[in-house]
């Protein structure tokens, strides 16, 4: 009996009166099967496939409703007035997101509010070929339609249709042209060679190879210069395609992705397609020719002898599709060493730092060896099968010149075919054979090529930042931010902010305090529009800020994030990043009020001093200054400042924080510091504790009150004098 | 306050959804989670009890030392928290279009499931120890590459 892999449900059976309703992938047991969980207006109930009823819940009982997110996957459960706590029903990873909708259906229902949640279905399964889809909602990498897919791509050869044009052109004369010199070379061992006179035809004859063996030298450098030009400009154009729809994807693909694997869409996957559509493209025509015009030949040569030396074809053919599938198995697995190893190498490099500091070089090298062995490994039994495979192939190839020289070498002592007949077939075997190898190996390369195009086409129709919604406004900001029930989860069923209430008037500093992982980042994040809430609204002068067009309003916020990142340029270009055509002056005073200029000033070049790659060479404070620099000359609305001073001295801090002080006169600021005592600026303080606002107020309210903010003070003042403490006696004992 | 240990706790459902401990009878913890430090690594040891506001109570260096009573009901726990799988047996596997379909057998019963980007998404921990990430993010754990059938051997071997 074949058993049935038990997956998320493809469909939810619909059923009269339940508001929610939605299948779990788990049992009670913790074995994959299937459970339903039904929310009506009056009750929660959990259900078996064989309609059992497994749980009730009142919903006039319930106080709230959440995912718990569990170790893969995430249970429901189910808090009662009483606070009592429940757990309803657990399921994968895979609809954990549904369920926390749901969770949040309940507790409306719980509270009597509207139902206001987004459960549309999934798919899971493709319509068409019943596979499992790789993404929920995602493209059936099977049922993608290979020719509209090549009709896309065939659309990066628009802008170059002529040259085109006359590429298959040249491939057609090739073609015609490879077929005159068997001709040639025939009829001069009938007529010159075997009657041993006739200089005049052999010179004549001769004259005419010279002539055609010219001009296929001519059309074949031709050919390959246009080749060259549109390979380079196609792939530039590919690569610029893809460049652009990736600067623009949201930044949750960017958290999922591995910057290496984007990179690669943007290198590898372009080569794949380009490579295809330039030189396969040409040679498709040009070896289908070959094949159809030559067959074409001999059968009109001889019939009877060109069906005998073309009897290994089949065989060929056959070996070709039996040893595909395995063969591209294998060497996808050497792509796979390859990455192994590629990931190790750059990863022992990167941290070469780490790496002497430990003394871990044989360790690395031992890690090294061990994947290069792998790669060597797979590498070899890759390459041994395919050449055994191609042995054959050339075997079976060879074994048409043998079957042509037997049947047509009997047809010659026979006089049924003259020596000339005879050598003009026997050429123009090769020319047969050559193709016929060549579409052996095609098919692969087309998938390759396929795969590649379908992967820089996720990107390009994948959905993007809402940059230029065409009726998006431009407002000139004022600067009051307002947080309007905010949730928001990196993992939807995950929320890392829930019910985020705020206004900061323009103008006003608001510090953000909490503990790490608390969400100060995330909420930051939010309103530069990063990310956007799952539910609620952030208003900007009471305007929901989805409406404000992106750009626009991303150039009226200055963010100071808290892992600066430099560009690999000077210190005067980065500042004046988000202001190309600032002047020195205004650099220089930028530079000042984040009291960098001084330590710009003493570098040998001053503000042409290069930063290095992501701002590597300098001091992980001087990199804090130089971007808090960049955010002031960006001259911002509302000004974000995530750690910005944590890495430099009280000293320093203190300097940058007059200055900041000047300068966020009149801008909403945000700054989110550990060190509390950079706070004492802030008109207000909002403390966040497991992404839930728990305290507001101004430092001394907050002191007052002795909740959480005034712990966390005095915890760090406690930490503060034991440091000083252990300095004193230090100080002491020399 | 007693320190809790493994021979003065005990741990009990209460409701039946809320594991508790008291710790020697004098006072109780009212939520306990059981975590494991290296579940991948090192299975069955190392285990956290953490309190609701996620700090650790007590950790345990396996679950025998604790009472067969209290080793049932934490066992009941680990398993509502843990729903990680493990592979007993890979049905087929196959690269296409550049992703990976598995069908395996794990204790839950059958699964399919696709891996794409497979560099990424199979971590080998270990030399003969494998995860699979699916695009969901379930994770499907091959404990020892050497303990599966030629069969399923095969398969990884084919594609890994
Ligand atoms: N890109 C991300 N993807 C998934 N989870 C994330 C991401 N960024 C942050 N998180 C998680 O969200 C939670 C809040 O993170 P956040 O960066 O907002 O904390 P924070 O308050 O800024 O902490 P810190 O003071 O350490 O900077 C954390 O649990 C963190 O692990
Ligand atoms: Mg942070």
């Amino acid at each position: 009996m074949k058993s049935k892999s038990i997956n998320p449900s493809e469909t939810e059976p619909s059923s009269t009166g339940a508001l929610i309703r939605l299948v779990a992938d788990l049992l009670e047991s913790g074995d994959y099967g299937q459970r339903v969980l039904e929310v009506d207006a009056e009750s929660v109930r959990v259900l078996e496939m064989n309609g059992a009823l497994s749980a009730t819940i009142p919903i006039a009982d319930i106080h709230n409703a959440r995912n718990e997110p569990v170790v893969g996957g995430g249970r429901l459960e189910v808090t009662t007035k009483k606070g009592e706590k429940l757990a309803l029903i657990s399921y994968t990873h895979t609809i954990a997101a549904r369920f926390s909708e749901a969770a949040r259906g309940i507790e409306q229902l719980a509270k009597g509010e509207e139902l206001l949640i987004n459960l549309k279905p999934q798919r899971t399964h493709c319509e068409k070929c019943k596979r499992l889809l790789p993404e929920v909602d995602g493209i059936c990498p099977a049922c993608v339609d290979r020719g509209k897919t090549l009709l896309r791509i065939a659309r990066f050869m628009l802008p170059y249709k002529y040259w085109a044009i006359t590429l298959a052109t040249l491939a057609f004369l090739t073609t015609v042209l490879n077929l005159v010199p068997p001709i040639l070379q025939g009829r001069l061992i009938d007529e010159v060679l075997q009657r041993h006179t006739n200089y005049p035809l052999l010179y004549q004859l001769i004259g005419v190879w010279v002539g055609i063996a010219l001009t296929s030298s001519l059309i074949n450098i031709t050919r390959d210069r246009i080749v060259a030009k549109l390979a380079g400009s196609i792939a530039a154009d590919l690569r610029a395609t893809v460049y652009r729809a990736i600067e623009f994807l949201q930044l949750t693909y960017f958290d999922k992705k591995q910057v290496g694997a984007i990179s690669s869409r943007v290198t590898t996957d372009t080569d794949r397609v380009w490579g295809f559509l330039v030189e396969g493209v040409p040679y498709f025509l040009l070896n289908g020719l070959m094949l159809v015009g030559v067959s074409a030949f001999l059968f009109w040569t001889n019939w009877f002898l060109a069906l005998c030396i073309l009897a290994p074809i089949p065989v060929i053919i056959t070996i070709a599709v039996r040893f595909w599938k395995p063969m591209t198995q294998m060497f996808y697995k050497v792509g796979q060493k390859w990455a192994r190893f590629y990931i190790h190498l750059n990863e022992s490099l990167n941290g070469i730092r780490v790496v002497k500091a430990f003394a871990k070089e044989d360790s690395e090298f031992h890690k090294f060896t061990k994947r290069n062995v792998e790669l060597q490994e797979a590498g070899v039994k890759a390459d041994s099968r395919w050449f055994t495979i191609f042995g054959a192939m050339l075997f079976f190839s060879s074994l048409g010149t043998i079957i042509c020289w037997l049947v047509g070498g009997a047809m010659v002592v026979r006089k049924e075919l003259t020596l000339g007949e005879f050598y003009r077939i026997h050429a123009y075997l090769a020319l047969i054979y050559g193709p016929i190898q060549w579409f052996a190996a095609v098919n692969n390369w087309f998938s390759r090529a396929m795969a590649g195009a379908d992967r820089i086409f996720e990107i390009i129709d994948m959905e993007k930042e809402a940059y230029r919604l065409d009726d998006g406004v431009r407002h000139d900001i004022k600067g009051e931010v307002h947080f309007e029930d905010v949730r928001f989860g990196y993992d939807k069923s995950n929320p890392v902010l829930k019910d985020i209430n705020f206004v900061a008037k323009p103008g006003e500093m608001i510090g953000l305090v909490g503990k790490s992982g608390a969400g100060k980042s995330t909420t930051i994040n939010l309103i530069a529009r990063f990310y956007e809430p799952d539910s609620g609204s952030i208003k900007i002068d009471g305007l929901d800020y989805r409406e404000i067009e992106l750009q626009h309003l991303r150039r009226q916020i200055g963010i100071v994030l808290q892992e600066p990142f430099l560009f690999n340029g000077t210190v005067a270009e980065n500042i004046a990043y988000g202001k190309a055509d600032a002047t020195m002056e205004e650099i220089v005073e930028a530079a000042r009020a984040a009291n960098a200029h001084n330590f710009i000033m003493m570098k040998p070049d001053g503000y042409d001093q290069m930063v290095g790659e992501r701002g590597a060479k300098l001091s992980g404070g001087e990199r804090q200054r130089v971007s808090i620099a960049r955010a002031i000359l960006h001259d911002p609305r509302i000004l974000i400042l995530d750690e910005a001073t944590s890495s430099v001295d009280v000293e320093t801090e203190k300097q940058i924080q007059e200055a900041i002080g000047r300068l966020v006169a009149g801008r909403t600021t945000f700054a989110i510091a550990h060190r509390l005592s950079t706070l004492r600026n802030a008109d207000r303080l909002i403390v966040l504790d497991r992404g839930k606002i728990v305290e507001v107020g101004t430092h001394e309210e907050l002191m007052e009150k002795k909740g959480v903010f005034s712990k966390l003070v005095e915890t760090q003042s406690e930490i503060q004098e034991i440091i000083g403490f252990d300095l004193g006696q230090a100080e002491a004992a020399k | 306050m007693i320190t809790p240990t493994s021979d003065n706790i005990k741990l009990f459902h209460e409701p039946k959804d809320v594991l508790r401990m008291t710790v020697a009878d004098q006072y109780s913890v009212v939520q306990i989670e059981p975590r494991w430090a290296a579940p991948l690594s090192h299975p069955g040891q190392l285990l956290g009890l953490m309190n609701s506001k996620g700090e650790e109570v007590l950790l345990l260096p396996t679950v025998e030392s604790l009472s067969a009573v209290n080793q049932e009901v934490i066992q009941r726990e680990l398993d509502r928290r843990y729903l990680t799988s493990t592979v007993h047996k890979i049905v087929s596997a196959k690269v296409e279009f550049g992703a990976t379909y598995w069908t395996v057998i794990t204790e839950r019963g059958q699964r399919d499931f696709v891996v794409q980007s497979l560099q990424e998404n199979a971590q080998w921990l270990g030399e003969r120890q494998l995860v699979f990430v699916d695009i969901d993010h379930n994770r499907f754990e091959v404990p020892d590459i050497d303990k599966l059938d030629p069969q399923s051997r095969k398969f990884i071997d084919s594609i890994l």
